[in-house]
Parts: structure tokens; C-alpha cells; sequence
């Protein structure tokens, strides 16, 4: 039983923003007897009719929308000396810190961590990680080494986290999604060989073309496809699959132009390329390697992606810069408690431990995660208390490994993006920066998510790591004798967090949400839980400037009748 | 044979041969990373080790940052199966549910699992409940019927 559901659970995998790509095996039947989701039926018109009719679907269920975001916030006529208490200096807390302290507002901000930037977070050589049960970890990486623990890529239809990019200066380069020459791997597909992404997927490809116009010539869609569009319909399935003049998908130059070659063409009397052989349509299918081939077709994954140069950490470091002293570190937030006039909140100040402080303010902008938040006396209203209460955050852990060489690059010509595999590691993705470089190199040796996350996170940081290395050894035989050190970050043992993001059911988001995001009294919150983009940096911008546009109003308005 | 075949046979006499060696049981071989097909099959202690183990600790003993894991150790809500049963199918603040029907991001328990997970917490961590409980009693408790988004 719990294998069929985790093969269905594979199934839905390509569709999530931090997911890539399903895993092999999936098989739809299992959906009949289950309630439909949005995103099988989603994943249902992708597989049938492609990912142009899937966008269309999304675009009308709201998923694919663009981020609300229009530029800078307005929030002219702030009253002279009103104040805001933010709780997290996150992406959230600081984005908002930075607009309310722009306009005039007295803002500050309070904060567990010694450091800015929450989830948005790097891991560099030399830093130290205590999760909880006491695990330190020392990174051991070498210079201009990192791994980004939470989000590592910015679609660039985020334009709330773009503009922040280009406010704070922080520079950016392409995140590669999709890489042609990186592997799709099953453990029970060809052998467990990894196969080029590429070749998968101009087979699937093609096949499917070569079909479809079998389909087409022998009339049987003629009620679907008018007499002048069945010649057009398949000249077009000829250049999307690379089909031959009678429209089959052969052993071919075109079809090496898309597959690759046996022996690539070059120049002079050694240059006369030849032709690589396609693997069957039943292998294909059967391999179900095909199921990762859309990963960088959707809407979040489309080209162009950036980071930042030198680690995602890079942004949350600019706004922690930007606003210095507004932000108090090392504070826990312990009690909160509104009346009237304003908010209280009491925090122990972590460098000595008992001593409890409080500040306060006329409004409060809390970004803490919900799992954190739950546990913190705060007098706001039941429904947003059961709110709060209402959302588990998303197990997620990522392993980092340093080599002591650029082997994929050197031997197996892999620069940047995503190898996908069906093995609990899910992904090994490359370093998109310092190709080339002499000397060692970093990887994504893991992402894992569901009860695979939930095993590593009870595992020691050194098991991770050795786990990562034992099964990542499947796809790159290099691994065993090339592997250096590695970090492990284990989502749910995140001091700070207690989970990596928001899971919302749908009757939870029905119920819920909007007592979520509502101002409650002089308490609003705002994160990516408070989103419709979890998990997503962009997610937890947006709902900040959506929770402070209202909040200003509220100020304004309090202000005038003052 | 496929390879999981394989290595859960190989597996499985590995596990005889410690039984016979050590006298210890399961907890002695219990490897750090158990495949999801070969975890339907395992015990309450190794659903606690693999699982739980992430958020409750390696002997139950919970764990406090900007919040805290509760310790399971001289809980009494743990006197209540009901009780325990009912956090493990539902979830309760912040804790995940393991009765949703399974996801990606999801964790997803059978009732047997949770049965087993169950009496394994009840009786260890200095808890000595001694009514244990079977499948049908977790069947027949209310399940979460909310689908993840995702």
C-alpha cells in the first residue's frame, strides 16, 4: 500500500516549484479511485495534450500567474513616528524593515539568529551550523566554495526578489534548470546506466511524433483536425520530432542533431560524423525516464533562473547590511501580547540566557514560522490562532559534498544543472559558476523531500552525508574516490524554522488562509506560509508588501484621527 | 530478481545472522537509511528511529530552539492511545499528519505503521503503557481526508 502511494506521490512530483521532475514507475491508474487534485488534473493535460495546453489549464486555475508584484511599494504619508515591530529578519521581515524604515516608519526588528537572511542562507568554508540535538557541523569547504541550504534559484518572472536584486546590488548570474548533457537516472532503467538528458528526450520526442503523424496520415483524427491542417500538423511534427521524409524517427543525422552522435562531426578527414542509433519507443516508456523530461518547462523552472553571485546568502546579507542596527540578533521571541494602543513583545536576549527584555511598538509585522509561532503565547483572535495552527511545514534536507576535482565537468563535459534520479537523493545538481576552475568543487548531493527527508533528518550529519555519497556513487563512478567533505542541512532540525516551508492542504487554504493573512487588532503576519507561492522566496516578499500596504492604510488612517 | 529483491532478502539474512549473533534484534542491525518499500515492513522501534527520530530525538528527549520538539519521556498524554494515534493520523501544531493520503512533500503512515509506531512509543522512553493496540484499532479512528496541495 504505502509503495502505491509512493509511486503516485512520484507521479506528481515534476509539477511543485522545488521539485524537479517525476520519478520513474509512475502509473496514473492509481488516481482513479482518489479524489482528483489540481495538480494531477494538471499533470493529466500535460501528459496528454503537452505543456502549452497545461499552461493554458494552469493559467485558468490561477497557478501559472505572474507575481503581483509592480514595483517599489508606495507608502507616502507614514504619521511622523509611528513604530513597527517586525519579528524575523528573513526575507520577509527584512524587505518589509527596509520599505517601512524607507518611509519613514521607526521600525525595528527582532531576530533568533546571530545572522540576517533566515532560509535565505549560504554555507561557505569556515561556518559553523548547530542544529537541533546539539550536531555541529563545521563547513569544510574551500574558498569560494557553498551550498545554499533553502531556495537557490530566482525565476526571473519574480520581479518582487529581481528588483530587490537590483535595489541592494547584488549581483546575479543564470541558474542552469536544464541541461542537455546531464543525467536521467532509474535504478532499474538500462541497467541502472545514467542516460544524457538529451537523449531521452529526442527519443520520447520523436516517437511520439512519429506516431502522432502515423495517427494523422491514416485519418484517424480527422475529426479533431481539419483536411488544410492535417499537412501542416504533420510538417510540424516532422521539425518538433525530427522525423525523415515519411515521417519516421530513425537512426538519422536529424536525429543525431537532437540525440547526438556516435561520433560527433568535426573538421578534416577524421570529421565525417555518424549517426547514433535511438533507443525504443517500449525502452523509453518502460525506462520511465520520461518523466523528468518536462522539468524545465514549467512556469517557475522556464529559462532564464539566476542566483546570486557567490550564494543566494548574498541577499539576505545586502538587507542585513542596509538596515544595521534596526535589527536586534540573538532574540527569542517569548511572549506576545497586544492592547489598544500597541504591541508588546518579550524576547530572551541568547547571549544570556534568562534574561528576558521586551519591546514595543503601535504595530507588529510577524514573520516567524508557524511551527514556531504555534508555540508562542500571542492574544490574536481564534481563527488566526487556528490558523497558525493549521500548517505543517514541508520536511526537506540537502546534502553538500566538496570533491577534489571538477569531474563532472573534466570527464563527463557537465557544466551547471540538474541531474534527476529515482533514488532517494533525488538530484545531483552542479555548480552553475567557476567552470573550469583547478583545484575542488561543490555540488548539490542531495534534495530530498517526504519520509526519504524525515530519514535522513534522524540520521547523524556524517550518515547524510555518507548516504549522499553511497547513492550518488550509482550515477558518477568518480564519487568513492574523488569525495572530499560534505554539510548536511535537515529542514525539520533547523533551530530557527522546525521545517522548510508551508504544506497547505487545499481544505486547509480554503479554511484557513484568509484568517491567516488577515490583520488581527495591530498583528499581521507574513512569510511564504502566508503565500500562494511556498516555498518560494517570491512568496515571502509579496505577502510582506501585501501585509504592509494594509498595514499602512491602517496607520494612515489612525494617524488622521489622532 | 530485481535489486530491491535482492537487497531486502540480503537484507533479511543479514538481520537472521545478527539475531544469531548478537541476540539483540533488530535495533543491533538497523541500518541508517531503510528503503521506503522495505519501511512498510519494518518495526515500531525502526518507525521511531527512521521517522520520528528526526524531530523527537534519538531517546525521546525532544528538542527547544526558537521553538521546541516536546519529549516524549513521562508524556501523559501518552497514556491515552487514543490520543497518540489520533497526533500520528492528524498532525497537531506544526507536527505533520501521517494519515493524509501520501504527497510529495507528504509523509504518508499506514495504519499498520502506525499501530506499530504507537506501542513502540508508548513502551519505551520510560513510558510502560501496557495496553497495546492493533490495526483495526487504528483503522477504525478518524482519519485526515484533506489533500495536499502539492
Amino acid at each position: 500500500m504505502a509503495q502505491v502511494a509512493i509511486q503516485s506521490v512520484r507521479a506528481l512530483r515534476s509539477a511543485h516549484p522545488l521539485l524537479y521532475a517525476s520519478r520513474k514507475g509512475a502509473t496514473m491508474a492509481q488516481h482513479e479511485s482518489e479524489p482528483m487534485t489540481r495538480r494531477e488534473l494538471l499533470r493529466m493535460i500535460g501528459l496528454t495534450a503537452g505543456t502549452s495546453a497545461m499552461y493554458q489549464a494552469m493559467s485558468g486555475l490561477g497557478l501559472a500567474a505572474e507575481s503581483p508584484y509592480r514595483g517599489p511599494i508606495d507608502l507616502q504619508g507614514a504619521p511622523r513616528g509611528t513604530s513597527v515591530l517586525v519579528l524575523g529578519a528573513g526575507i520577509a521581515g527584512m524587505s518589509a524593515a527596509f520599505e517601512l524604515r524607507n518611509a519613514g516608519y521607526d521600525v525595528t526588528v527582532l531576530e533568533y539568529n546571530t545572522r540576517p537572511g533566515g532560509r535565505n542562507w549560504t554555507l561557505r568554508g569556515g561556518d559553523r551550523y548547530t542544529e537541533l540535538g546539539g550536531a555541529m557541523q563545521e563547513c569544510q569547504f574551500d574558498e569560494g566554495l557553498y551550498i545554499n541550504p533553502g531556495p537557490w534559484r530566482i525565476p526571473y518572472h519574480h520581479h518582487a526578489m529581481m528588483s530587490y536584486c537590483k535595489r541592494l546590488g547584488v549581483a546575479l548570474e543564470p541558474f542552469i534548470q536544464v541541461n542537455y548533457n546531464a543525467y536521467l537516472h532509474g535504478s532499474n532503467a538500462f541497467g541502472g546506466k545514467p542516460v544524457r538528458f538529451r537523449e531521452v528526450k529526442a527519443d520520447y520526442q520523436g516517437h511520439v511524433a512519429e506516431l502522432l503523424a502515423k495517427a494523422v496520415s491514416q485519418s484517424t483524427l480527422d475529426g479533431a483536425v481539419s483536411k488544410e491542417d492535417r499537412e501542416r500538423l504533420l510538417e510540424s511534427l516532422r521539425a518538433w520530432g525530427a522525423l525523415d521524409k515519411d515521417y519516421a524517427y530513425v537512426e538519422s543525422i536529424a536525429a543525431s542533431e537532437r540525440r547526438g552522435y556516435l561520433r560527433k562531426p568535426g573538421g578534416g578527414l577524421s570529421g565525417r560524423p555518424v549517426p547514433s542509433k535511438p533507443v525504443a519507443l517500449a525502452d523509453i516508456l518502460d525506462s520511465g525516464l520520461w518523466a523528468s523530461i518536462a522539468a524545465g518547462d514549467e512556469f517557475d523552472m522556464q529559462t532564464t533562473l539566476f542566483q546570486p553571485v557567490g550564494g543566494m546568502g548574498r541577499i539576505g546579507e545586502a538587507f542585513g547590511r542596509e538596515l544595521g542596527p534596526v535589527i536586534r540578533y540573538n532574540s527569542k521571541v517569548v511572549d506576545i501580547r497586544q492592547d489598544g494602543h500597541g504591541v508588546t513583545v518579550t524576547y530572551e536576549d541568547r547571549a544570556s540566557p534568562g534574561t528576558h527584555q521586551s519591546a514595543r511598538a503601535q504595530w507588529c509585522l510577524c514573520t516567524i514560522p508557524l511551527p514556531i509561532l504555534a508555540q508562542i503565547p500571542m492574544n490574536v483572535s481564534e481563527r488566526m490562532a487556528a490558523a497558525i495552527a493549521a500548517v505543517p511545514y514541508a520536511s526537506a534536507v540537502k546534502v553538500g559534498l566538496q570533491f577534489k576535482r571538477r569531474f563532472w565537468e573534466e570527464d563527463e563535459q557537465i557544466y551547471g544543472g540538474i541531474s534527476y534520479t529515482d533514488l532517494p537523493i533525488n538530484v545531483i545538481a552542479y555548480p552553475n559558476t567557476g567552470y573550469h576552475s583547478a583545484g575542488k568543487g561543490v555540488l548539490l548531493g542531495a534534495y530530498i523531500w517526504g519520509l526519504s527527508a524525515m530519514e535522513f533528518t534522524s540520521m547523524s550529519p556524517a550518515q547524510r552525508v555518507q548516504k549522499a555519497v553511497e547513492f550518488g556513487s550509482q550515477i558518477h563512478a568518480q564519487y568513492p574516490r574523488e569525495f572530499d567533505n560534505g554539510i548536511a542541512v535537515a529542514w525539520h532540525r533547523s533551530p530557527f524554522t522546525m521545517g522548510c516551508f508551508g504544506a497547505w492542504t487545499i481544505e486547509a487554504r480554503a479554511q484557513h488562509y484568509e484568517s491567516l493573512c488577515r490583520i488581527d487588532g495591530r498583528i499581521a503576519l507574513a512569510g511564504e506560509h502566508a503565500s500562494y507561492l511556498n516555498g518560494w522566496q517570491e512568496g515571502a516578499v509579496t505577502s510582506a508588501l501585501d501585509a504592509l500596504a494594509r498595514l499602512h492604510r491602517r496607520a494612515v488612517a489612525e494617524g488622521a484621527a489622532a | 530478481m530485481t535489486h530491491r529483491k535482492a537487497r531486502a532478502i540480503a537484507y533479511g539474512v543479514s538481520m537472521a545472522l545478527c539475531l544469531v549473533a548478537t541476540g539483540k534484534g533488530a535495533h543491533a542491525a538497523d541500518p541508517p537509511f531503510i528503503a521506503l518499500e522495505d519501511l512498510a515492513s519494518a518495526s515500531g522501534a525502526q518507525i521511531y528511529s527512521h521517522i520520528c527520530q528526526a524531530c523527537h530525538m534519538a531517546r525521546g528527549e525532544g528538542a527547544a530552539g526558537a521553538g521546541h520538539y516536546p519529549k516524549l519521556s513521562g508524556d501523559r498524554t501518552l497514556a491515552s492511545w487514543r490520543y497518540v494515534a489520533l497526533t500520528v493520523l492528524g498532525g497537531r501544531n506544526g507536527m505533520p499528519a501521517f494519515g493524509l493520503p501520501a504527497s510529495p512533500f507528504g509523509q504518508h503512515l499506514s495504519d499498520v505503521q502506525v499501530a506499530a509506531v504507537v506501542n513502540y512509543v508508548r513502551t519505551h522512553f520510560g513510558n510502560h503503557f501496557r495496553d497495546t493496540i492493533s490495526v483495526t484499532d487504528v483503522s477504525r479512528l478518524a482519519h485526515p481526508t484533506a489533500r495536499p496541495e502539492f
